[in-house]
Formats: C-alpha cells, sequence, structure tokens
C-alpha cells in the first residue's frame, strides 16, 4: 500500500496505539486489496455495551485508552445501560460498573460520549462524497444511502484504529465500483410505517452480500432509517439505491442486473415469520435510537390511547434532554425513556420475556442477543391491541 | 521446509502446531481463561492454546473475537503464533492487538496436530524443520467440460497405481509453470495448452515428505493424447467424479484450487 510520508511516521515512530492502529489498517487494506489509506471526516466506532463485549472488550479498551487518541471527531455506539437510572432497571452493579468503565475509557481517547446507534440523528451528517469509517452496521447503511458519504462495514476496533489515524483503507463502498448495485429490487405495493422495516428484512435475506438498487416507492429519511437498519441485519448489505431518492441513484447503472420483486404478501410472510410471541410483556422502541420526532410521536399516541403494558423508548442523550415534555408523558403513562442505550445491547432479558417492536432489526436480534420471543408489529396496531 | 505465505501480524514464533480442518470462532470456541479449546469440531477439543502455533483456515463469528485473542495473550494463554489458509478481519486484527505472530496464505490443511513449526510474521513464511520439501506442478487439463486423469504405472516412483492429474517434479529454481507445460508435453503429447489459472501451493503430506504442489489449470483443444511410460490408463472426467477414482492425496483441492 502506499503510504504519505505522514502516514508512515505514524507506522514508525508513533505511540504504541498509533502503530497498532496502523498495522490493524495495514492488513485489513492488504487482505482487501487496498492501494492507498484515505483521510476521513469521522469516526463512529461499535463496541461499547459490555453485554456484547464483556471483560475481554473492557480489559483492551482500558488498556489501549492508556496512549490512543482519536485524531478525528468520533462518536460511539450505545452502552448496555442507561447510566443515570441502571439502579431502578435493577441492572447488577457489577454490570454497571464495569460498564461506566468502558464508557471512561472511551472518554480518555477523546472519543465523544454519544452512545448513539443514530450519529447522523444528533448532528454528524457527513456529506456527499465525503469518507468517513463508521462501524454500527446501520448507521453505515444511513451514512452510504441516504447521505451519499462512503464508509465500508467498518468493525469496533478497525473503526477505532481509523479513528486513531485519521484515515481507513480504500476499497469497497470507498470506491465508485464498490457503489454500483448489483440487483434490482421491485416493490410493488405502497410502504407505510412497518413496511419499510418488512422490506429491509426481507430483501437482506434475498440479497446477502449485494447492494440494492429498489424501485417502485418512495420514503422520508425516518422510512429509509428503518429499512437499511433491517436490510443490514440479515443481509451483509452496507449501502442501497432508491430510485428517484436517494442522492447517488440517478448515476447508478441497472441495466443488466437481475432483479427480483417484493410484493405485500412478501411482507405479510415476513412479519408473521419474525413474530414468535403470544402476548407482549413491554413495547420496545429502538434499535435504532429514536429520533426528536419520533419520542414526540410516541408521546402524542401513548397520551391518545394510554397502554396496559409499559412502553420503553430508547433514544439518545442528547435528543432526551431535548425532549423533556415527552418524556413527562411517556413516563406518566407507564413507560420509561432510556438514553446511551438500545434495544437489543441493554440488559432487558432479567425483566422481560416477550417484546413487541415495530423494529425489524429489533425482532431479527432480539431472538439470539437477548433469548427473546418478539411480536413484530406497527407501533399504531400494537398501542390499539394493549390498550 | 520452508513455505511462503503473507505477512498479517510481526514478529517471530516457535511452537507445536494444533491445527483444526475447520473455520474457528474465539467467541465460544476457546475458553478466555484458560485458552482450552471448547469446539469439538475442531477435533482438537481439550487441547490449549497456550505455547501452541494455531492453525485453521480461517476465522468465523462475533467481532468480538478480536477482543478475546487480545484477552488469552495478556492470560498468558493464547497461542504463540497463528496461521491461516485465508485470514480475514476478526483474527487478523485480535492477532495484531494481541502481538501475536501471524501469517497466512498457507494451505493450513497440510499441517497436523503435533509439527514442529517456525513461524515468521515480518517474512511472511512458516518452516517446518523435521519435514521434507517436495515441490511438484500439477497440470489440470480441461476440454469441454471435463478434466484429464491418468493412472500411474507401476515403474513410477511413487503413488504407483493410483489416479493424478499431469504432474512432475520440479528441479532446483525453475519456474513451475515451465515446468508443468514440459510435464503435459511428456506425458500427454499435447501441443497448444492455453493458461488459465495457477492456485495457491497446496500442501499434500505423505508420512515424513510433503508435496508441495503446484496447481495449473489450461485448456486443450483435444481430447486425443498419447501417454508415456510414466501413466498406464487415462479418462476426461467431471470434476465431482473425483471422489469415485483412488487419487493420489488431496487431487481433489488441487483440481478446486484452480477450477473456481
Amino acid at each position: 500500500m502506499r503510504l504519505t510520508p505522514a502516514q508512515r511516521r505514524l507506522r514508525d515512530e508513533g505511540t504504541q496505539s498509533q502503530r497498532k492502529a496502523m498495522q490493524i489498517l495495514l492488513a485489513l487494506g492488504g487482505l482487501s486489496e487496498a492501494e492507498r489509506l484515505v483521510p476521513i471526516t469521522s469516526a463512529h466506532v461499535s463496541g461499547a455495551s459490555y453485554k456484547m463485549i464483556g471483560d475481554p472488550g473492557l480489559e483492551f479498551l482500558e488498556d489501549f485508552a492508556r496512549d490512543a487518541r482519536v485524531a478525528v471527531p468520533t462518536t460511539v455506539n450505545p452502552l448496555g445501560t442507561d447510566l443515570a437510572q441502571w439502579k431502578e432497571l435493577g441492572i447488577p452493579p457489577d454490570f454497571a460498573e464495569k460498564q461506566a468503565r468502558i464508557a471512561r475509557a472511551y472518554a480518555t481517547m477523546g472519543v465523544r460520549p454519544s452512545f448513539s446507534c443514530t450519529p447522523y440523528l444528533i448532528g454528524v451528517r457527513p456529506g456527499l462524497g465525503e469518507h468517513v469509517a463508521w462501524a454500527e452496521s446501520n448507521a453505515v447503511c444511513f451514512a452510504n444511502s441516504v447521505l451519499g458519504a462512503r464508509t465500508n462495514r467498518e468493525g469496533g476496533p478497525s473503526a477505532l484504529a481509523a479513528a486513531i489515524v485519521g484515515a481507513t483503507p480504500e476499497y469497497g463502498l470507498h470506491t465508485d465500483e464498490g457503489r454500483k448495485p448489483t440487483t434490482v429490487v421491485r416493490v410493488t405495493t405502497k410502504p407505510r410505517g412497518l413496511d419499510f422495516s418488512l422490506i429491509g428484512l426481507v430483501a437482506g435475506e434475498r440479497v446477502g452480500e449485494g447492494l440494492p438498487y429498489f424501485r417502485g416507492f418512495r420514503g422520508t429519511e425516518e422510512d429509509l432509517k428503518w429499512l437499511g437498519a433491517a436490510l443490514a441485519s440479515t443481509g451483509s448489505c452496507g449501502m442501497f439505491h432508491l430510485d428517484g431518492v436517494t442522492p447517488e441513484a440517478h448515476r447508478a447503472p441497472t441495466r443488466g442486473l437481475p432483479s427480483m420483486t417484493i410484493t405485500r404478501r412478501d411482507l405479510v410472510a415476513a412479519k408473521r415469520s419474525y413474530t414468535d410471541g403470544d402476548e407482549a410483556d413491554v413495547i420496545a422502541l429502538g434499535s435504532p435510537q429514536l429520533s426528536e420526532q419520533e419520542v414526540r410521536k410516541i408521546a402524542q399516541r401513548v397520551e391518545r390511547t394510554p397502554p396496559r403494558i409499559p412502553v420503553w423508548v430508547f433514544t439518545s442523550r442528547t435528543v432526551k434532554d431535548a425532549n423533556l415534555e415527552a418524556v413527562g408523558i411517556i413516563e406518566r403513562h407507564g413507560g420509561r425513556v432510556l438514553a446511551d442505550t438500545c434495544l437489543e445491547v441493554t440488559l432487558l432479558e432479567h425483566r422481560f420475556g416477550t417484546v413487541a417492536t415495530p423494529s425489524g432489526k429489533g425482532a431479527y436480534y432480539l431472538p439470539s442477543l437477548c433469548k427473546q420471543k418478539v411480536i413484530l408489529d406497527d407501533i399504531d396496531r400494537l398501542l390499539e391491541r394493549y390498550a | 521446509m520452508k513455505i511462503r505465505g503473507r505477512r498479517i501480524a510481526p514478529g517471530r514464533a516457535a511452537g507445536d502446531a494444533l491445527a483444526s480442518p475447520v473455520p474457528f470462532s474465539f467467541v465460544g470456541g476457546a475458553d478466555p481463561v484458560t485458552g482450552k479449546i471448547l469446539d469439538p469440531s475442531t477435533g482438537i477439543a481439550g487441547e490449549r492454546l497456550a505455547g501452541s502455533i494455531f492453525a485453521f483456515p480461517h476465522g468465523k463469528g462475533s467481532t468480538v473475537g478480536s477482543y478475546m485473542i487480545y484477552g488469552l495473550a495478556k492470560r498468558e494463554v493464547g497461542p504463540a503464533g497463528i496461521v491461516n489458509a485465508s485470514a480475514e478481519g476478526i483474527v487478523a486484527v485480535g492477532a495484531i492487538l494481541a502481538g501475536i505472530p501471524m501469517v497466512d496464505r498457507i494451505d493450513t490443511a497440510g499441517l497436523r496436530t503435533g509439527d514442529r513449526i517456525l513461524l515468521d510474521g515480518d517474512r511472511g513464511t512458516v518452516e517446518l524443520p523435521g519435514v521434507r520439501a517436495t515441490p511438484v506442478v500439477t497440470a489440470v487439463l480441461r476440454n469441454r467440460g471435463r478434466i484429464l486423469i491418468v493412472r500411474r504405472s507401476e515403474k513410477v516412483g511413487s503413488f504407483r497405481g493410483r489416479w493424478s492429474a499431469i504432474s512432475g517434479h520440479l528441479e532446483g529454481r525453475e519456474d513451475p509453470k515451465t515446468r508443468a507445460i514440459q510435464e503435459v508435453r511428456e506425458e500427454t503429447g499435447l501441443r497448444g495448452l492455453s493458461f488459465l489459472a495457477a492456485g495457491a501451493p497446496i500442501l499434500a503430506r505423505n508420512d515424513a515428505t510433503m508435496y508441495l504442489v503446484h496447481p495449473f489449470l489450461f485448456d486443450v483443444s483435444s481430447r486425443h493424447i498419447r501417454l508415456d511410460w510414466e501413466n498406464v490408463e487415462h479418462r476426461w472426467v467431471r470434476s465431482e467424479e473425483l471422489d469415485r477414482f483412488q487419487t493420489v492425496p488431496r487431487l481433489k483441492d488441487v483440481v478446486a484450487a484452480v477450477l473456481r
């Protein structure tokens, strides 16, 4: 790989963690035959929930934090609990203590304590053609598809290495070639609400590692967030195009590509296949964390149709703090608003056996990561059912 | 013998091999405190990683695996070195974080548990001091979807009576591809080969001898061949049919290395 003089200096004369970070980028670049490291404007790292990374992760991060400092603005994924209300949540003190140590290690490295899987909702919005290194599959999919920024699907350590060096190997979704669609996916039904998650689940299963070019519908930024999160769960997709909507769709070549169709019947079948619970103990909204508008909308709905089971809302600290009125309404109706954490990386399984959620990504991960049963349905239908 | 692969993580290590024939996940695959292998599909469950050269085709599973490797090394129960056939991000990053020398592009199926191994992560090489290397070339000839196999005569030095592709010993520093073309000419009389692919070397073990097989694929325009003294019979077969023949070791893998 061709390195700039500054990159060579980091590799040979940098601090211990800078040298390790360079080694990681060079090895990963070598595996994918990248020719150089491309400078990045931001990084987003995953691997912050103690539930997910455990003692090995904690140990590594604390050691690394001794001399590792990020070189570009860097945000980090949700933790395993809300550090402000872990006691009320019944989280074991040992878990909370270790979780706090992980948060401190990231802070020491200069990482912004965002604890969010939706950096794009809290002000980190790289522009068209901008190179970044993001982990967290839904954020990757959003950045590439909706914003037109360029990032591969990084893992926690590789995103952290890129943050420390300020660059990432140039291959895959960083290149024009890697952003070309592989399959045209025609959707023959007009989607609303939950349907966007369902389209993502079905397309991801069918496309696998490919890059889908969707046709036949429109959607808001919010809709595409849910679609992308589900798509990146069942498939290893880091990007999609949507005809007439996403910024690079108009110049994406589609001629001669294999095509497939998603019908209303496929969506109904997907909803059924991701539902294995009978009666929900909680309605959980997150995965990814909710936006400001979504939190407010939930507050209005809960006020209109008060639920008889708790409604738990996962969002970022930034959004929670800016919407205390909506938070108050949700809590008055027996619900909770959790910040710093998210649906499947949080410690939830000790309280609820069956979770109802409108998140396709949540429905995909909850059974394996949390050993929970799931009811996947539209938020309005869930609130009616549990009114 | 010394085999050249690709360097992944720097440093040098020496140890006895623990060889798994199947891909490995460090999450759940090994005990994080003792470094004992837990995954029964490896065939080496119960063995301890400490001090070993751990050889497996490639990593799989959760990215937390990188941190697991780091934790094993920190507790001094991790492997001394890692050898993969094709490295992926989880194990490569883990080895770098942990400071464990690592090399890939080595045919791990040719390594055996207990082999003494010297691994050089700076040069990307793996050395087996106790094993003698016999470099050979194997030419897979293809015509209209079928490949040529020949049955070795009673006059040849090894694997008499077994089915093989066209092959021969590599002498000194000669170019493997040139040697392969030469062997095809001698053993079949065929000329005008069109070269299609060369595969990464396959390690075929026969007791203390390790055949370092350089595989090549050529298209030929005719099925009309003239055998010399080395072979007594020939067939044009589909690659799926190889299982039905008694072949030289790892012929199927050699064919798969060039037929994708």
